[in-house]
């Protein structure tokens, strides 16, 4: 019963998406989140809702420093692709960090990013 | 573009017909023009039941039943709709809006096939349960072709086995019912798994309710029923089948018997990516003739077939001709658009089929089903991710990865669902958790069977001839689907033998004879085998197959070719919830 509830909270954010109302959204994960930690078989649930009310929080941060509302909702992964594509190495680097990334994921991540973008240069030195 | 039903083991004119009355009924007792508001999803199957032109001469408008409200001039509205319940905010809407307008109309809504408590109740919410005449359409079955009978179940299978939904079963049992209302009460009923078991269970309470008389039926024209879970064999549907319209069933993906793709690969000249329908059933002679055979060898079919026209049309330019030869060749000519479509749609598969990214992966579903290198293709899979591939095809393969192996190791189960979550985004995760709960992609638990049942069944095949094909494993180049075995042992021998092996799968099996016959001497000789009941009169015995949650088009092909081979004493027709593919099933896991 307390998993079905905490599901339904962590399911209610997802339905609202596209709201602008960032603050509640991630109160309802990180609320799923701890009912998740409360019983033992759902850890992996909890980490789960804990990185996407990171990363929530992370997007928008990244929204406001580049004034471009294309972060929000998009997955890890296209979240480091579109920071490669605009440049920006230094924020992509830290998503990396920030979720642990595997080297493996984060080339591939990075070959398909600069070659959209064309940049052969860069693709050459990495 | 309706199919001809009337060349196949039992006719299935009278169902179509019959559901083409019923439906015709509810349109005349409603008299004058009326607005018929279709529900989107049942358009499909109507359109197989019954033509347009048909219900416009009944002084029908149609429309589709969506969010807007319906511009109409007349004053009565018929909706025809399934039991969703988003469905019925939308008539509720629409009421809304009428009256808010100061519109006077009548309401009429047929639920298909049966009315449901739950809908009702949302519309006495809304108010306008009282302004509504409430009615049902019984469709419980439409015929597909000749051979085919679907329920049009869409997600029966995720119902049952995610959310714990049978309500199905109880649509699937009464559309078999009914069936024996028409064509006599089937004797000999087999069942496996655990749905299909609760499927023969509600056909007897059934009969006991309310018997098929069999005395004025005469002799039943279907003489076994063969119930088969989907969740029985989930290594097949994930595999890409290979036979033609399996294969156009994959890439261009059948809709009620007709594909839709962009004209100009028909050879259409216009160039705007305008779509067309082509349809695809055994009215098409030619497509009776290719749509069962490997890919392979349609192209050499087809080939062959146009080369020799032209040697005929040469043979016509040169020589001086009887009129009985011309007459043949006329005959000939009246095949070509045939052709062309056929050469057309082929050409365009192969394009599709020869890309490196389809034969790596047929590669990499056998080296799944062989079990026997599990790393290579956990790293295949990973790569996928990494590439952010499309999350069906990655959930395809993940799902017959932990078929096979009965689950992954835990924690390579939880990197790779955190993997698809850092991919794919977090909105995935009621998508992981519907196959886990469906135990489709799961932590490992035991040891797997898959290679017991793999060997005992004989399901990979070495050299397997696709031209001239020996055995079912030609529909997948060296794989037979183990739904095909199952059905192949219960029609030569009897499950009997099999009790070993039919334990190491999911659920129970049942074999019962049921008793309206219990008296006439040449039904009571069941035990073991049906070989030995031999058809009376010449006429082959009809097996119905009925799979719980769907079914491949490789799968009907591989049931053909049973029924085609030389010593089969059955003709072999199926019922299904619906026809799938391994990304149509996948997909239903998935929300949104």
């Amino acid at each position: 019963l307390l998993w079905k509830e905490s599901w339904e909270t962590a399911k209610n954010p997802m339905a609202s998406r596209g709201s602008p109302l960032h603050g509640p959204r991630v109160k309802l994960i990180e609320k799923a989140q701890n009912l998740f930690a409360e019983t033992k078989e759902h850890v992996f649930e909890s980490k789960a809702a804990e990185e996407h009310a990171k990363l929530l929080k992370l997007q928008h941060e990244l929204e406001v420093s580049t004034k471009q509302p294309i972060f929000v909702d998009s997955s890890i992964s296209d979240t480091i692709r579109t920071c490669i594509v605009l440049g920006n190495h230094r924020a992509a680097l830290k998503v990396k960090t920030e979720f642990k990334v595997s080297e493996k994921r984060w080339y591939w991540l990075k070959v398909f990013a600069l070659v959209t973008i064309r940049d052969w240069d860069a693709l050459e030195k990495f | 573009q309706i199919p001809n039903l009337q060349n196949g083991p039992i006719n299935f004119t009278s169902i179509r017909d019959q559901s083409q009355k019923e439906l015709l009924t509810i349109l005349k007792n409603i008299r004058g023009k009326k607005c018929l508001v279709i529900d989107p999803k049942l358009g499909g199957s109507l359109s197989l039941v019954v033509q347009t032109s048909l219900l416009k001469e009944h002084g029908a408008e149609l429309h589709h039943l969506n969010s807007d409200p319906i511009e109409t001039n007349c004053t009565k509205v018929v909706y025809l709709v399934q039991t969703q319940l988003h469905l019925m905010k939308f008539i509720s809407s629409h009421i809304h809006n009428d009256t808010s307008k100061g519109l006077q109309r009548e309401y009429f809504l047929y639920f298909v096939p049966r009315r449901a408590v739950a809908c009702e109740k949302l519309l006495e919410e809304e108010k306008v349960h009282n302004l509504l005449t409430i009615g049902e359409f019984p469709l419980y079955s439409v015929p597909l072709d000749e051979d085919i009978l679907s329920f049009e179940l869409d997600f029966s299978y995720k119902e049952c086995v995610t959310d714990g939904d049978t309500t199905s079963l109880w649509h699937i049992a009464k559309a078999i019912h009914k069936l024996e209302f028409s064509f006599g009460l089937i004797p000999n009923v087999r069942a496996k798994g655990k749905a299909s078991v609760r499927v023969a269970d509600m056909l007897d309470r059934m009969q006991a309710e309310e018997p098929v008389n069999s005395t004025d039926m005469g002799v039943p024209e279907i003489n076994t029923l063969i119930i088969l879970d989907r969740e029985l064999d989930m290594v097949t549907p994930m595999c890409t089948q290979l036979t033609y319209e399996g294969l156009l069933d994959e890439l261009l993906h059948i809709n009620n018997g007709a594909v839709e793709i962009d004209a100009s690969i028909m050879g259409a000249n216009q160039q705007d990516g305008k779509k067309m329908k082509v349809p695809l059933n055994s009215t098409d002679k030619l497509f009776r003739e290719t749509r069962d055979l490997n890919f392979e060898v349609v192209v050499q079919v087809l080939r062959q077939k146009a080369t020799s026209m032209k040697q005929d049309y040469t043979e016509m330019t040169t020589t001086n001709q009887t009129v009985s030869e011309l007459k043949d060749f006329v005959k000939k000519l009246n095949s070509l658009p045939e052709m062309t479509r056929h050469i057309n749609l082929a050409q365009h598969l192969s394009t599709l089929t020869s890309k490196p990214s389809f034969l790596g992966r047929l590669d990499i579903e056998h080296t799944i089903v062989e079990a026997e290198s599990y790393d290579i293709c956990f790293e295949h899979i990973e790569e996928m991710i990494y590439k952010q591939e499309p999350l069906v095809s990655v959930l395809r393969l993940l799902i017959l990865l932990s078929v096979t192996n009965a689950g992954l190791p835990k924690r390579q189960f939880d990197y790779l669902r955190r993997e698809i979550l850092h991919s794919y985004g977090f909105e995935h995760m009621s998508t992981l958790n519907n196959l886990e709960k469906a135990g489709l992609v799961k932590k490992q638990e035991g040891k797997s069977n898959w290679l017991t049942v793999k060997r005992a069944l004989n399901l990979v095949v070495e050299d397997t001839d696709t031209t001239n094909p020996k055995d079912v494993s030609y529909v997948f180049s060296g794989y037979a689907p183990l739904s095909i075995r199952l059905i192949q042992h219960a029609i030569r021998s009897g499950w009997r033998p099999l009790e070993e092996i039919l334990k190491l799968l999911p659920g129970t099996h049942t074999e019962s004879k049921r008793s309206v016959f219990a008296n006439s001497p040449s039904f009571d000789i069941l035990p073991g085998g049906l070989h030995m009941e031999k058809p009376q009169d010449g006429r082959r015995s009809i097996v119905l197959v009925v799979f719980v949650g769907g079914v491949t088009f490789a799968e009907i092909s591989a049931l053909r070719f049973l029924s085609s081979q030389e010593g089969m004493a059955y003709d072999i027709i199926i019922g299904t919830t619906k026809i799938i593919n391994g990304n149509t099933l996948t997909e239903t896991f998935m929300d949104n």
